[in-house]
């Protein structure tokens, strides 16, 4: 079965810090011809089968034949698994010292970036404590450490201080975190190589889930995508992935993936409409976790609030059908949406280089349906030009424009304020036109030429204005609440 | 009954209506927002709605609460769609009733009233599921394209005529006089606040003036004293009103917020609307901005619009002459707040936004000014008190009284009543 290839220590090796890559629609597709892209692809199936039932003769243990089912066996975590637990709990009890605000507010709680700044300043005594250096296989002649590339991937992991919200890409960040532990081989565990990467989701990925849940609820994060109503989940995806693995059928060793039935004593696709049922499975199973959750935090019918989960929830063919189609739309829904994966960062573990044999995405029946981007003339890049504000990709209190830019503070750095195209290194031929699956956010955000801006004296925007943090702190303090319905074709302003 | 009052009878109920009807139906709505200008000219009385967002049955709630089409004139904000569950229902049934009603409904375009936004925000995905096909989608967005883009209310009171009580319910306010500025009833029809006319207009050096609270749960907040004469003396405005008139004054309303291109109401009449909201420009500000503690512009953390401060809204009243902006377009958990010295308002209808922020909605009346011009006073009010404060305001150059403004506060309607649907075939995904 193809897993994630681990980094030869015996070939040297230069770490370094991930940089943003997507900043517009069209680089999506130079992404899903990435390294990056076919590593975390490979790693997420890999998880994804490890989550399946065992069959009886594949001759290991378990509990209806499924010692996927939780709460897992912690005897048999690795101590890579443990340290990361531990790491979870400290960042859980920061939430007890910063708790939220009590004042008024408009929805995210400001309090949230102070346990996310409490964080930050302690993300490299953390790491080096709870991901030793030793427990890692790293080439010895390596010039650095890998430490800059995974603190930037569990810094991402835990939603935007910014814009007080959470989605699929932080969700996505942390995915990429462990994955970067397991190339360099802090997983590998010689006792139990059977179990390495269940033990990653029941004993890693779930206690995840746990925090961000509290921090969402703690203060009031926002879903940092929204198709409102119509999208699978206001936050989370993989919780669907692998929790509808674990009702899926048995599988040996050597079984390929199921693509349809259910483990004969699975629940119903349909009990998740009925609020006792879910009650009773949350604790036990990924799936119905993240079913729970919702209830927690929407008032409503279930069939109105989550129309996407019900519809599921009707899926003939099993567990394993859902499972199969819960893959497919993360590909095309989360991996393929230029807001969510434009805050991917790209280092030496999960690189923007383009992967050998990455194939050209091919545009399926659920995107060929889609509108056609709505596209503005191409701006003649200036680094004279400004770019447009900072913006944030789609939330619930506020919509962001689709074309929406990255925060000026990084303009120089990075982006798109001059011509080097960002797949310029590896590019031996154009990218390949896909069609994104969903509108692309659309391309170049439109410049706004500052002079046009100030037909009546008044002080036009300037780039230059302070940290946005210190604008929003000044709103706190005036007990006014951060920002809301954000441009799709906005950027991260981190 | 005719087919129009047929698709009223079923949106009503909750129904979608066959596409070919929908498509019938945005034909004719086209037919008649063609004709109106990018400003349209509203008179009072008027009730104000903003955000919807799909939001079918809290709408119909708004509909109790703030009495039902044709009785009450509405003028909605924008954001019909994206979001919640039925945007198809609710922007369609707004729709007919626009057709049915025409000068009794407004509907002036959102910054979700867009091919792109709804692609993203859901609108798009729900008319897929809904019909199978995109047709209706389009439909609408091509309905969208005409949809004006402010409206300015006119003939508004400043004073506050009282609501007629539901029969049973009572308040232990006191009558209303002319010195009510701002009142806020519940959903049952009940008074939970009110607000005199500020004095500090009056005396600008008084410090300890009660200022109309920007929420209804912020009454205590203390105001500053207006430093700048933002809006001059409202007679260099040359209107038609006699100083000391009662009028209210005009009320623009605009989905997001102004513009830095945009320095006049007559300069909104001139941009050519009828095409997808762009990305930057005049159009898109007007639906994209936000008022914020600021001075003069700043970026918008949206990445489309700007934000702009209290000295530009000021600004912007006085040389055109109003006394208030309206505009929605943000989550209030309040349901409505009141800015810069009551210089601009935002108004949210969606209660319990998205399922789970738990927020109240809140709708604006503004009352027809009945004294013809200014001339005659009211009967049940102290007019020469009343006067007496105008002419002060007048003299010292303060801020324009601002119209009567009632808000209408109610929460998500019950949901016990509606049943389970059956499943419908999912996305390709799962085939």
């Amino acid at each position: 079965m193809p897993s994630l290839a681990l980094l030869d220590p015996s070939h040297e090796h230069v770490f370094e810090a991930p940089t943003k890559k997507i900043n517009e629609g069209n680089d999506v597709s130079t992404f899903l011809m990435s390294k990056a892209y076919t590593e975390i692809m490979t790693f997420a199936m890999q998880l994804n089968r490890s989550m399946f039932p065992v069959s009886a003769e594949s001759g290991i243990q378990g509990i209806d034949g499924a010692k996927q089912t939780m709460p897992p066996d912690e005897s048999l975590f690795s101590d890579t698994v443990r340290r990361l637990r531990t790491l979870l709990d400290e960042l859980e009890e920061l939430i007890e010292s910063n708790p939220p605000d009590s004042g008024p507010r408009r929805f995210g709680n400001l309090s949230f970036r102070r346990w996310y700044t409490d964080v930050e300043n302690r993300a490299p005594a953390l790491l080096e404590t709870y991901v030793p250096l030793d427990s890692l296989c790293i080439p010895t002649d390596s010039e650095n450490t890998p430490y800059a590339e995974l603190e930037s991937y569990l810094l991402g992991g835990f939603g935007s201080a910014q814009r007080l919200d959470y989605g699929t890409g932080h969700e996505l960040s942390f995915l990429a975190f462990l994955g970067c532990i397991w190339k360099l081989s802090g997983f590998q565990s010689q006792e139990r190589s059977d179990i390495v990467e269940q033990n990653i989701v029941l004993g890693v990925i779930e206690p995840y889930l746990h925090l961000v849940r509290k921090l969402i609820k703690t203060y009031t994060l926002e879903p940092a995508g929204s198709h409102g109503v119509w999208g699978l989940d206001d936050h989370s995806f993989l919780p669907y992935v692998f929790g509808s693995a674990q009702y899926g059928p048995a599988i040996s060793k050597t079984d390929p993936v199921p693509t349809e039935g259910s483990l004969p004593t699975a629940p119903d696709p349909g009990d998740v409409a009925k609020i006792a049922s879910v009650e009773r499975l949350r604790k036990k199973n990924l799936y119905f976790g993240a079913i729970g959750f919702i209830y927690d935090v929407k008032t409503g019918p279930f069939w109105e609030h989550s129309p996407t989960l019900y519809d599921i929830s009707g899926v003939k063919g099993g567990w394993g059908k859902i499972n199969k189609g819960m893959l497919k739309m993360y590909n095309a829904e989360v991996l393929s949406k230029f807001p969510v994966v434009q805050h991917f960062r790209f280092g030496s573990l999960f690189s923007w280089d383009r992967h050998p044999n990455a194939m050209t995405p091919t545009p399926t029946a659920h995107t060929s349906s889609q509108p056609a981007p709505k596209t503005s003339t191409p701006h003649t890049p200036s680094s004279a030009t400004p770019n447009p504000p900072a913006a944030q990709p789609p939330s619930m209190a506020n919509t962001p424009a689709p074309w929406a830019s990255s925060n000026p503070s990084n303009i120089s750095s990075s982006s798109s304020a001059t011509t080097a195209a960002p797949w310029a290194r590896s590019n031996a031929a154009k990218p390949p036109q896909i069609q994104p699956s969903r509108p692309a956010p659309s391309r170049d955000p439109p410049n706004r030429p500052q002079q046009q801006l100030d037909p009546l004296r008044n002080p036009a925007p300037t780039r230059e204005r302070k940290p946005r943090d210190t604008v929003e702190d000044a709103k706190a303090s005036l007990g006014m609440p951060p920002p809301t319905t954000k441009a799709p074709w906005a950027r991260k302003p981190d | 009954m005719s087919d129009l009052d047929k698709w009223i009878a079923a949106l009503r109920a909750c129904r979608t209506i066959p596409e070919a009807s929908v498509r019938e139906l945005c034909y004719k709505a086209r037919e008649l927002l063609i004709e109106e200008g990018n400003v349209v000219q509203v008179d009072a009385p008027v009730t104000i709605c903003g955000d919807i967002h799909g939001q079918f049955h809290d709408l119909m709630e708004l509909f109790r609460v703030g009495g039902d089409v044709p009785d009450t004139n509405y003028l909605f904000m924008g954001d019909f769609v994206d979001r919640g569950f039925y945007s198809l229902e609710s922007f369609l049934l707004l729709l007919c009733l626009k057709v049915r009603y025409p000068d009794r409904i407004t509907l002036i375009r959102g910054n979700h009233e867009s091919r792109q936004i709804t692609t993203v925000y859901g609108f798009y995905d729900e008319c897929l599921r809904k019909y199978g096909s995109a047709n209706v989608w389009r439909y609408c967005c091509d309905v969208f394209d005409y949809l004006a883009l402010g409206a300015l209310v006119l003939g508004t009171s400043s004073t506050l005529e009282p609501s007629p009580l539901e029969p049973g319910s009572q308040s232990n306010m006191p009558p209303i006089d002319d010195s009510i500025e701002i009142e806020i009833m519940n959903s049952r029809n009940e008074i939970t606040a009110r607000f005199p006319r500020s004095r500090r207009r009056l005396y600008d050096h008084e410090l300890t003036s009660s200022s109309p609270p920007n929420s209804p749960s912020q009454t205590q907040r203390t105001s500053t004293p207006s430093r700048t004469p933002g809006g001059g003396p409202p007679g260099t405005s040359a209107t038609t009103s006699a100083p000391a008139s009662p009028s209210g004054g005009a009320v623009l309303c605009v989905h997001g917020g102004l513009s830095p291109l945009i320095d006049s109401v007559d300069k909104i009449r001139l941009l050519d609307r009828k095409q997808e909201v762009p990305h930057e420009g005049a159009m898109c500000d007007l639906l994209w901005s936000d008022p914020d503690d600021i001075d003069g512009w700043g970026l918008s953390p949206r990445g489309a619009g700007f934000l702009f401060g209290a000295d530009i809204v000021k600004r912007f009243n006085h040389m055109n002459d109003l006394s208030l902006i309206a505009r929605a377009h943000q989550l209030v958990m309040e349901g409505f707040k009141e800015m810069f010295d009551s210089s601009i308002v935002t108004v949210w209808s969606a209660p319990n936004y998205c399922y789970r922020c738990g927020n109240v909605a809140a709708i604006l009346e503004l009352g027809e000014d009945l004294t013809g011009g200014g001339v005659v006073g009211r009967s049940n009010g102290d007019l020469g008190r009343a006067r007496g404060k105008e002419e002060v305001v007048l003299r010292e150059g303060e801020v324009r009284s601002g119209p009567g403004r009632r808000y209408r506060v109610f929460e998500a309607a019950p949901q016990d009543s509606r049943g389970m649907p059956a499943k419908k075939p999912v996305a390709d995904y799962f085939l």
